[in-house]
This record gives C-alpha cells, sequence and structure tokens, in this order.
C-alpha cells in the first residue's frame, strides 16, 4: 500500500516557479464558462424519457453532460436501469433517482478516476474496441458535468502521493544483441502470434514483435516484457489474465511465455548501483501523481483524437460529441509512445457520414478551431501536405491545414474563396514559423476575423487578405482526414499527437491554456532522499511525461517535505542527475551542472522549493511502464560523491596520405600578380584590371594541379593577350620592355633573324629568369617562339604585314609564354 | 566573358593569337619536364618565392636569396620573399578571404576583416590577438579613400580597386577609436564589420562560433562533437525532438550544441543590422552591440532577441540572459584541443571567449597547418610533414605567435632538395 500523504498544491504557486505553467488549471480551469455559453453542440435526449423533470440546476447538468449520453440502450442503459443491473445509474425512469445512483461512482474533482471510467476502462462492457477510448469518453462527460457544476475559477489542487520507498538498481537491461530474444521468446512469438503481428500478415496488427525481421520484432517485444518480474509482462497478462488468442490453455500459454521471458532474463546480468553514488528512491513513471485533468479549454469541442489506443488501425473520437468520427488508420503508420501516430504515406480518415458532423455543428456556429499537435518529419515536404483535412480531394475541399516546406498553410472554402479554398493564408516565408519539432497549431477562423494561425501559442501574425465569408458552400459529401488527401495522393510526413475541432474559435487564452496543458500524460515522480538529509518526507520531485517514442521529459524540479511540519535546514544540492534502470542515463543529464541550497528562505509551505526551471529529455529504455527511474547526487547536504573526469586518452598521430603533387598551379590572383610582374604592367591599369575582374572566376581558384580545367588556359591565354596588348600598345612600357626592337618597320622587315631577338630576349630574360634548373629550357621555348614568328610573318595576300601586324606579332609572342606553364606552374 | 577588346582583337588577329595559345600548350610540357630536376639553392630560392610571394622573383631578389639560402640561412631568404608586397595583396589576401564568408569564397573582395589579418602578419603582432584584440587596420590617409564606415566596405573597396600595395598603406589603430565598439566588447576580426555581416547577420549568432572554429582551429563541429557534455546550456530553439524523434537530439545534436551553446553565449550581446527589405544582403548594414544600459526590446536585457526565438520549440531549454560562457570542451575528449591552464575557461562576452580559443594548442597547430597548405601547395602527408607542423607550431609559440615567421619555416621546408 501507498502511503497517502495529501498535500495542497495551489497551481498558482507552482506557475511562479516557470515561465509555462505546464499544470495549468488542473481540472478546474478547462472547464472554464465563456460569457455567450452556446447550447451542447449536439442534443443526445435518451429517447421516450418521460420522468420527473430535474429537481435541482446540478441533476440538469448531470442529465445533460453525462446521462443523455451513457444511458443509453447501446451502452450503459442496457443493463444499469431500474429493475436490471444494480447500481441503476443508467435509470430512465426518474432522473433524480439516476443522479442518486451516480453519485459515488464519480469523482468529480478527478473525472478520470471515477468509478465508471475505471470500470469501462477495465473492459467492462465497453462500446467501442478500445477499453481506452471508452475510458476517455466517460472521462469527458464527466468533466463536463464537473465543469457546469463547480465553480469555475476554484484554485487547483493536487494531491502528491509519496510512492512506496524502493531501492534503485539491480534490474537487468535488454542486451544491445537481439540473440538471447531470438533463442528464447521469439520463437514462441513466431510461432503463435505470426498471423497477425507482423506486417507481412494479411490484416497487419501492431505492435511486429513477430517480424521476421529479429530486430523489428526485438525493439517491439522489449515493452511488452518484463525482465524483472516476468509474470508481469504484458505478453503474459495478455494470454493468463485477458485470454487473448490463446492456442491452447490460456493458463498453460501463460506459463509457457512466462517460462520463456524467465529464461531470457536469466541469462541477463542484473545492473547494480554503484556503491559510491549518493542515490535518491526509485520510481517508475506509473508510481507518480497523476497531474490530471489535462487543463485544456474544451467548452466546444465536436471532435477530438489523442491516439490512447497505441495499437490496431483506429483513432478513436473522444470527443464524447455523437456520432463518434472515428478515424480508420491505412497506408503507412505506426503507433507512438505518449500518444500519437507517426504518418510516412499513410491516413486517418473517418467516413464521410460521421464527417458529417463537422458540417452540421460548424455551420450552425459559423466559426471553428482547428488544434493539434504535431511533429512536422521534415521542412522539405510541399503540396501543401495535408495535415488535417475536410475534404473531397485534391482539388475540393471544406478547409485543410497543410505543410508547404517551412510555412503552415490554411485552405478554406467560404464564400469568397474558390472550391479548392484558395487562396490559401500561409505563414510567411522568412518566419520559417514551422519546424520539424512537436508543435502546437490552432487555426481559428470566423467571418469577422478571417482565418488566424497560432502556433505554439502564439498567433503568428500572419493577416488573411481575403475578407471572410460565410460557411454554406461546405459540402458535406467530403470526408475528415488527417495526414493526407482523402484521394491518398496528397501525403504529409509527421507525428500527430492529439488533434481537436471545436465549434468556436479558441481566444488567445485559451490557446494559451491548452498549448501550457501540453500533450500527453503527465505524472510528478517523487524521488525520495529522507534518507540523505535531515528534513523527514523529503523528496525532489520531477513533473514527467512521455516526450515521444524514445525519450521522457523531466521538467521543473523542486523540492519538497511531505511533512507540514518539517522545519527546512539549509542543504546544498550539486551534480544532479537522472539514473534509469540501475545506472545514470548516459544522456540528458542537464542538472549535472545544477548547484543550489535548498534552505527555509526559499522554501513555500505547500509548494517547496524550485531547484530549476529547465527540464530535459532522457532516453527511454524498456518503457513507461517497466523503466525505473532514481536520482544521484554528487552533493547533498553532507553526502558527497564528487565526480572527476578522467583524462581522456591522446590522440592517435594522423595517418599517412596518398603523396600529393609537389608542385601547383598559381590561383587567379597569383597569375594576376605574376602577369603583372613579368610584363611590367601595374595591376592596377585599368585595362588590365578590367579584364581581370571579368575573367578571375575563370581563372584557377586553387593550386591544386589536379583541379586545371581547360576552361581555366582560356581565361590565362586571355588575360596573357591583355597585358601584353597593354604592354606593347604603351609606348614607355613597350620601350622599356623593347628598348631595342623597331616597331616602326612592318612585320616583313621587323622580324629578320637578326631584329627578332630584341623581342624574343626580353621576353625570355624576363618570363623564364635566368639558370633555373626548374625553369622550362629558355632554348626551347626559343625555338618554339622562333617557330610562331616565322609562321605569323609569313606574308602573303591573308596577312597584311604592316607596322600594325608587328607589334601584333609582339604581342603574340609575348602571350605565348606569359600564358604558358613558365608562368603558371610554381 | 569576351570583351569588346577581346572581340575585336581576336577576330583581328585570330590567327596570331591561337598560333601563341598553342605554344603555349607546347611550353607547358616543356616545364612538366624540368620541374623534376633537382633543386639547387636558385630553384630553392625561386620555388620558395614563388610560394610565399606568389609571383616570380626579379633577378636581383632571385640572387640574393639564393645567396642567403647558399649561407644556410633560409630564413633570411624567406623573409626577403615576404618583402615583396604580393605576399600582402596576393598571398594574404587570398590566405584569409574565406575565413570572412560562409562560402570560404578566396574572391571575396577587400574587407577590415582580412586588411586586419595582414596587417598583424605584416607588423608582427602576437596573432592570437585575432581573435581578441582591439585591432584593426584601415588605408592610409594619404590615399585620400572614402573613410571607414560602421555601414558600409567603400574603404575597402577603394584600396581594392585601386590595387593599394597593403604593404605599405596599411596603418594600425582600434575598432575602438574608429567603429565606436566599447574597448571589452572588442574581439579581434570576431568584432569587425565583415565577420559581423557574415556570422550575426540573421540566425543565432552560432554562425560566429562555428566559422571561427572552422577557421582559426581547423575543425568544424563534427570534430569536437561529444554527446557526453551536460547540455543544460542549449538554447531553446533547438528542437530536443527533430521530426518526432528524440534520438537524433540525444545522439547527435547534443554533440555539437551541448559544448557550443555555452560558449557562443559571448556573442549574445551582438547583432548584425540591416533593412531586411530594402538591403536584404546587408550591404549597407552595421555591427551592433547592446552596451552596458542597452537593452534589447525583445528580451529586455542587453541579449539580443535572436537568442530567445523560437523558444516555444522546448521551452524547457536554457535562457540566456547575459553573455557568460563557459568552456565545456575543458573536459572530456576535446581536452585534447590543448586549452590553456592559465585562463579559467569560463568569463563574459566575445573577448574573453577569443581569448579562450586563441591560447588553446589547437589555434596554434591549426595556424600552422593553414600556412603550411597555403606555402607547400599540399596537406600534410607523412610523419615528416607532421614532425613539421609540430615544430611550427612550437616555434610559432615560442616567437611570440609571429606569422611570418611560420611562413618562413614552411617555405623553407617546401623549397625542395
Amino acid at each position: 500500500m501507498h502511503t497517502l500523504t495529501t498535500l495542497r498544491l495551489r497551481f498558482q504557486l507552482l506557475c511562479v516557479t516557470t515561465l509555462t505553467c505546464v499544470i495549468t488549471a488542473c481540472g478546474g480551469g478547462d472547464a472554464e464558462v465563456t460569457s455567450t455559453p452556446l447550447p451542447p453542440p449536439t442534443e443526445q435526449p435518451v429517447v421516450n424519457y418521460s420522468g420527473p423533470a430535474a429537481s435541482t440546476d446540478d441533476v440538469a447538468n448531470f442529465k445533460r453532460a453525462l446521462w443523455d449520453n451513457m444511458a443509453t440502450a447501446e451502452r450503459c442503459g442496457a443493463c444499469h436501469v431500474q429493475g436490471k443491473q444494480s447500481p441503476s445509474f443508467a435509470r430512465n425512469d426518474d432522473i433524480n433517482l439516476a443522479y442518486s445512483d451516480t453519485g459515488s461512482l464519480v469523482d468529480l474533482s478527478r473525472p478520470s478516476e471515477s468509478r465508471l471510467v475505471t470500470k469501462v476502462g477495465g473492459g467492462h462492457n465497453c462500446w467501442l474496441t478500445s477499453d481506452s477510448a471508452c475510458a476517455d469518453i466517460m472521462t469527458t462527460w464527466i468533466t463536463d458535468w464537473a465543469g457546469q457544476s463547480q465553480s469555475q475559477n476554484q484554485a487547483t489542487e493536487i494531491e502528491l502521493q509519496a510512492p512506496v520507498a524502493k531501492v534503485p538498481g539491480a534490474t537487468r537491461n535488454f542486451p544491445e544483441s537481439p540473440a538471447l530474444f531470438e533463442a528464447t521468446v521469439y520463437p514462441m512469438l513466431q510461432t503463435f502470434c505470426v498471423s497477425c503481428h507482423t506486417n507481412s500478415a494479411t490484416i497487419p496488427i501492431s505492435p511486429y514483435f513477430s517480424s521476421s525481421d529479429i530486430n523489428e520484432a526485438y525493439e517491439a517485444a522489449k515493452d511488452r516484457m518484463n525482465l524483472d518480474r516476468p509474470e508481469d509482462s504484458r505478453f503474459v497478462v495478455r494470454l493468463r489474465d485477458e485470454f487473448h488468442n490463446c492456442w491452447s490453455d490460456c493458463q498453460q500459454d501463460g506459463e509457457t511465455l512466462r517460462a520463456a521471458i524467465e529464461s531470457l532474463a536469466d541469462d541477463i546480468p542484473l545492473t547494480e548501483l554503484a556503491d559510491n553514488l549518493v542515490n535518491s528512491n526509485a520510481l517508475s513513471l506509473f508510481d507518480g501523481t497523476l497531474a490530471s485533468g489535462g487543463g485544456r479549454f474544451e467548452q466546444n469541442t465536436i471532435a477530438k483524437w489523442e491516439f490512447k489506443t497505441g495499437s490496431g488501425n483506429t483513432a478513436f473520437d473522444t470527443s464524447g460529441v455523437d456520432p463518434a468520427l472515428d478515424l480508420t488508420l491505412s497506408g503507412e503508420y505506426n503507433w507512438v509512445g505518449g500518444y500519437g501516430i507517426q504518418l510516412q504515406d499513410g491516413k486517418a480518415q473517418g467516413s464521410t457520414t460521421n464527417s458529417r458532423k463537422l458540417y452540421e455543428l460548424i455551420l450552425g456556429s459559423g466559426e471553428f478551431a482547428i488544434e493539434a499537435w504535431v511533429a512536422p518529419a521534415n521542412v522539405t515536404q510541399e503540396g501543401p501536405a495535408r495535415i488535417v483535412s475536410y475534404s473531397g480531394g485534391r482539388d475540393r475541399r471544406n478547409v485543410t491545414l497543410g505543410q508547404t516546406l517551412y510555412n503552415y498553410d490554411v485552405l478554406l472554402r467560404q464564400d469568397n474563396t474558390d472550391t479548392n479554398g484558395e487562396p490559401a493564408l500561409s505563414t510567411a516565408d522568412a518566419d520559417e514559423v514551422l519546424q520539424a519539432a512537436l508543435q502546437h497549431v490552432v487555426v481559428n477562423y470566423d467571418a469577422n476575423n478571417r482565418r488566424q494561425l497560432y502556433v505554439n501559442g502564439e498567433f503568428t501574425g500572419d493577416m488573411d487578405t481575403i475578407e471572410g465569408g460565410g460557411l454554406l458552400d461546405w459540402d458535406d459529401s467530403f470526408a475528415f482526414v488527417l495526414g493526407n488527401e482523402v484521394s491518398g495522393d496528397v501525403p504529409w510526413a509527421g507525428t500527430i499527437r492529439m488533434v481537436a475541432i471545436h465549434n468556436r474559435t479558441l481566444a488567445s487564452e485559451e490557446i494559451g491554456q491548452n498549448f501550457d496543458a501540453g500533450v500527453g500524460q503527465q505524472y510528478y515522480l517523487l524521488f525520495g532522499i529522507s534518507d540523505l538529509i535531515d528534513t523527514p518526507e523529503s523528496y525532489v520531485v520531477f513533473e514527467v511525461s512521455q516526450f515521444d517514442s524514445y525519450s521522457y521529459l523531466f521538467a521543473e524540479p523542486f523540492f519538497i517535505s511531505l511533512d507540514q511540519n518539517a522545519s527546512i535546514s539549509d542543504v546544498a544540492v550539486q551534480g544532479m542527475r537522472i539514473g534509469v534502470n540501475g545506472r545514470e542515463s548516459f544522456a540528458g543529464q542537464v542538472f549535472a551542472t545544477l548547484d543550489t541550497t535548498i534552505s527555509a528562505d526559499n522554501y513555500t509551505l505547500g509548494s517547496g522549493q524550485p531547484l530549476s526551471r529547465q527540464g530535459t529529455i532522457i532516453p527511454l529504455e524498456k518503457g513507461p511502464a517497466l523503466d525505473e527511474f532514481f536520482l544521484t547526487f554528487e552533493v547533498l547536504g553532507d553526502n558527497t560523491d564528487v565526480r572527476v573526469e578522467a583524462l581522456p586518452p591522446a590522440p592517435a598521430p594522423g595517418a599517412d596520405i596518398t603523396a600529393q603533387a609537389e608542385v601547383g598551379v598559381r590561383h587567379f590572383a597569383e597569375i594576376n600578380a605574376s602577369m603583372a610582374q613579368l610584363t611590367g604592367v601595374p595591376m592596377s591599369t585599368t585595362a588590365v584590371n578590367e579584364t581581370f575582374t571579368q575573367l578571375k572566376q575563370q581563372l584557377p581558384s586553387t593550386t591544386n594541379i589536379t583541379s586545371f580545367l581547360a576552361a581555366n588556359q582560356m581565361a590565362i591565354t586571355q588575360l596573357a593577350i591583355r597585358y601584353c596588348d597593354t604592354l606593347v600598345e604603351s609606348d614607355s612600357l613597350r620601350n622599356a620592355y623593347f628598348p631595342d626592337f623597331d616597331f616602326t618597320l612592318p612585320a616583313s622587315t621587323a622580324y629578320t633573324a637578326a631584329r627578332r631577338v630584341n623581342v624574343v630576349e626580353p621576353i625570355m630574360t624576363t618570363m623564364l629568369g635566368s639558370n633555373i634548373a626548374t625553369q622550362a629550357n629558355t632554348e626551347n621555348v626559343r625555338v618554339e617562339v622562333n617557330a610562331l614568328i616565322d609562321r605569323l610573318t609569313t606574308c602573303n595576300s591573308g596577312t597584311m604585314c604592316n607596322t600594325q601586324y608587328t607589334r601584333t606579332v609582339a604581342k603574340a609572342s609575348c602571350a605565348a609564354v606569359l600564358g604558358s606553364a613558365t608562368m603558371l606552374i610554381q | 566573358m569576351h570583351t569588346p577588346f577581346f572581340q575585336t582583337a581576336i577576330t583581328k588577329h585570330r590567327r596570331s593569337f591561337k598560333a601563341a595559345a598553342t605554344l603555349a600548350g607546347k611550353i607547358a610540357l616543356l616545364i612538366v619536364t624540368m620541374n623534376t630536376a633537382t633543386a639547387g639553392p636558385r630553384e630553392q630560392a625561386d620555388k620558395m618565392h614563388n610560394r610565399l610571394a606568389g609571383v616570380p622573383a626579379s633577378a636581383t631578389v632571385l640572387d640574393a636569396m639564393q645567396a642567403h639560402i647558399e649561407a644556410g640561412d633560409s630564413q633570411q631568404a624567406a623573409y626577403l620573399a615576404m618583402e615583396n608586397p604580393a605576399f600582402y595583396n596576393v598571398t594574404l589576401k587570398t590566405w584569409a578571404a574565406p575565413w570572412t564568408n560562409e562560402a570560404f569564397d578566396k574572391f571575396e573582395p577587400l574587407n577590415d576583416y582580412i586588411a586586419t589579418v595582414i596587417g598583424m602578419v605584416r607588423d608582427d603582432i602576437d596573432f592570437r590577438q585575432v581573435l581578441s584584440g582591439d585591432i584593426l587596420y584601415v588605408g592610409d590617409d594619404a590615399l585620400n579613400l572614402p573613410a571607414y564606415s560602421n555601414n558600409n566596405n567603400e574603404h575597402y573597396l577603394a584600396m581594392e580597386e585601386r590595387v593599394t600595395d597593403l604593404s605599405e598603406y596599411l596603418v594600425r589603430t582600434t575598432q575602438s577609436t574608429v567603429t565606436g565598439l566599447p574597448v571589452n566588447a572588442t574581439a579581434g576580426v570576431m568584432t569587425t564589420r565583415a565577420a559581423a555581416k557574415a556570422f550575426f547577420k540573421d540566425g543565432t549568432n552560432r554562425a560566429m562560433f562555428r566559422f571561427t572554429l572552422i577557421n582559426h582551429l581547423c575543425t568544424d563541429l563534427e570534430g569536437v562533437a561529444d554527446i557526453t557534455r551536460a547540455p543544460d546550456r542549449i538554447r531553446q530553439d533547438v528542437s530536443r525532438s527533430p521530426g518526432g524523434d528524440s534520438r537524433l537530439f540525444h545522439n547527435n545534436c547534443v554533440s555539437c550544441h551541448s559544448g557550443m551553446d555555452p560558449l557562443a553565449q559571448a556573442f549574445a550581446y551582438y547583432n548584425y543590422n540591416y533593412d531586411v527589405n530594402g538591403d536584404p544582403d546587408g550591404e549597407r548594414g552595421a555591427l551592433q552591440y547592446n552596451g552596458s544600459g542597452d537593452a534589447d526590446a525583445a528580451t529586455g536585457l542587453r541579449v539580443q532577441e535572436k537568442y530567445w526565438i523560437n523558444s516555444n520549440n522546448f521551452v524547457h531549454g536554457y535562457v540566456t540572459t547575459d553573455d557568460g560562457w563557459d568552456n565545456y570542451w575543458r573536459e572530456g575528449p576535446n581536452f585534447n584541443l590543448g586549452w590553456s591552464s592559465t585562463l579559467p575557461g569560463s568569463g563574459n562576452g566575445a573577448k574573453s571567449m577569443g581569448e579562450e580559443l586563441a591560447n588553446s594548442q589547437q589555434f596554434a597547430s591549426c595556424q600552422v597547418t593553414k600556412v603550411f597548405e597555403e606555402v607547400c601547395l599540399r596537406k600534410a602527408q607523412d610523419a615528416n610533414d607532421r614532425a613539421q607542423l609540430s615544430d611550427m607550431a612550437s616555434q610559432f609559440a615560442s616567437n611570440g605567435y609571429q606569422i611570418k615567421t611560420v611562413f618562413a619555416h614552411a617555405a623553407d621546408y617546401c623549397k625542395g632538395e
């Protein structure tokens, strides 16, 4: 038995500890009445009720919120009526008597713990295929009743329940390799469960622990095997206690599987907690205190999907508003931990008949809000990729929330848009509002305020330029779908954790409230440290939830003593780490740097002392039912376990790489500077500077000789010609460079053997240097240049060997050497 | 690419220039043969000059360098080569230009970052100041350049267009007197306008840290990835479940962010302000620093709004409230970067964070590696090369972190035999 100690925590006080009050208004605030309350979205009278009228407002509220829904013949009204099964809370002869009979079956302060809820949640005549969906719907009805009946502004109270003190450690952890599993449990799963629990089954039913892929099977099976208590394994319970598709005798089958799991566990060594650790007590997620109520504003919710089922192919509408718009999952999808579905190329679609609920209820109000917790898989999909859609195909819709890259898009059919809901409202490209992270998205629409988008509780600021209009053109033959178009050809990849449709817009504070409430179930984990410090019944408390399929969120730790009379003395807290299954988690140790002191001055009776506003995610190992958590401390009061990190090994010496060229080419800037130096033409000369500027991107950008391209040589040649042209056309430069050559002679006579040396030799000397053995052989180059001049000065009718051509030949001779490897290679 | 000049010239003298181009190709074959020749002192001098200055030596300089090498003083030969203005205008400019933009573009025009690096090398300034000094190089007043402006790069562009001799006309000054940045907010090239334009523009300022790491510690974040550091300083904007899979965060994101975010916090007061609509490239933008008494409109603190963006991606993440930085990489595998034992490993602002980086052994090692590759035209490829790099790093440190000594040693090592 748990020791139950009750502490009243006013949520406002906790809010002081954080910028975001995740436990906002648990239970009470969510039922806040708007100033102009709407009638219930649908009337659900129980047919033929003709008994006495409700004697009080609370009875009337009971009837409207709970009894009308629950007392129907297909639900509790089939049995729990007068003269039949007791208690007769669904009796239809007198609503006041039904009210009386129901009193002991509900807990208006904690609707989810009501007897009515736990009963249907335990499988007692649930009218759906999912017990948890029935429980959620029943919770919704009771919450509605509570919301209507209770004072709306009363402070929320959370009862922290002290868990049983457990010593952490000595647990078994699944080995990396699936070999043991393959040898023990897997053969049985392969034999007896393979007709359903594999994706190749005729009707595949997740989880795929019978998959032919051993790794996939291993991952899927881990959550269903309890290594420390094999008899509590989900596999065993499902057979032994729930009679789920036993292959012979359920008791015997369960025992067989238990033995197999025990055999697996026996070969896995215990992970012991190190002696030197200063550690708290241990507990699992479900040992924590439920942060119940959700704290959501759902006054006008007409459809809601929370994806709690975790298996199968139906996402139940748990809004409690009939008809339930249950969605059928198809294509590529997975259930994710912490509630949700992950879609790759799949969809979750409702029937057109049940989707009509949206048509009717939204047309009636003329406004609506779509609310979703989504995690886009990427920021590259477009289409818009359909996240939430009520449509008839890729070119016709009532409304769609979609994704285009970093943007959310809203397409809405109304008087001033087309049948495809266009023009769309999209978030601004520059804002990159959509991120591949879990986000809370709300689309509001009413004619006055037009389409509005809120992401993570904040208005995006994107104004709808399309005037608002009526929704009378909506088509009631469309279907509601998540993660795709109804035609299945515009998929969206990502995870959907929750979707709700409201037939009123949500006010910004209501959106903020729902964002703060978060998604998924949250717990307070109380890590006992009484045996480490003097304060009795002392705990470090974390708010914990399953973050996604792979991690838990541990947030906003605070210190508290459940003994209200305890005196708080100064206690140093340093280096707090979170342990999982007997060892400190390898990741997420945000509080390893914590350095604070618990003191009476900072301690508030009732809410304790916050230790940090931060949170972290801790990798999931065995699953929420099995993972056992504890805390360790480097310093906690007088207890110390200060860590000194070992020095890392010295880095290994670098490895040899393939020998590289000893020579390279000059890059663009070096070529330019070299040409300037070799011709005497300053780089700043306008002509060459302009040419260089135009050509430099085509010149070699690196000195790596293996990257040299023909295009580089083309640019080099052009630049060389420009330099030589500038050199020869400038009187001063030309005369300085070729002092002994007569440029006034026509080419036919200027380049005699005796005269041409006055062109060739200056080029040879300047551009090749002298006596450099690694440079090109001067004589060989001279021969080539002479041959060039010979060829160019063969005068005939096609070659006019005039004085202008004399300069041309000089330029060509210059450029031939300047643009060659004699300059280029270094 | 053809200019009117080329269109005219090539049309008129097509045959001549085509023949010249063909001959250039032939000469290339000659040079490939000749480069295999054994390198004597003259060839070594030629190679050293080419590698240091980027241009061939004049006959006079080559003779002098040859003489120094023959006398066993290769260092002196190298210093002679580094007197060539091309060492500054060409070699150093293209050496530093890629550090000033995210694309590592060598064609980047001259800017205050490049000019400051060139000036520091020229004046033998302790190169560690490149990440912390109140230092800036501008063009000489005698050049009648457009004045240095916090809002544009005209001053340096004018020098680029005029092909100003940077060995002569760069003048040392301080950022605090020219740009008005408080002295304690100056952090070497990181607080130049060019760096701000490249790495403080938009984003989250992590770019400044990452590119400083790449350019001055020669490693990208992958090289320092470590998932074992506490992730407590990772800001709220980093998704803990990218695409719905938190394993990515645990095994990937955290490996960089856990160390980077507490270091990049040093830049919390910096931003690059520009007209997003009228000047989307930020050509007329300016570095903006929230000094003492300033407050950002969004944060109400000196911390820039960009440090608080996308805060709802993970509300429990770290909220930056000041520019305090901590070096988590002093422990764990990145201990091997060789942090200075005389520094505390934490502080406030970019200046002290720059000192932390620049006093690491990795900084010295990186600088000599960059010089080696610039001069030898290749990476270190064997044990000899690695030993040379180690020696050069030691000499760099013992010679007051003067980069020119490193260039000289590298040129000597790669001059051939």
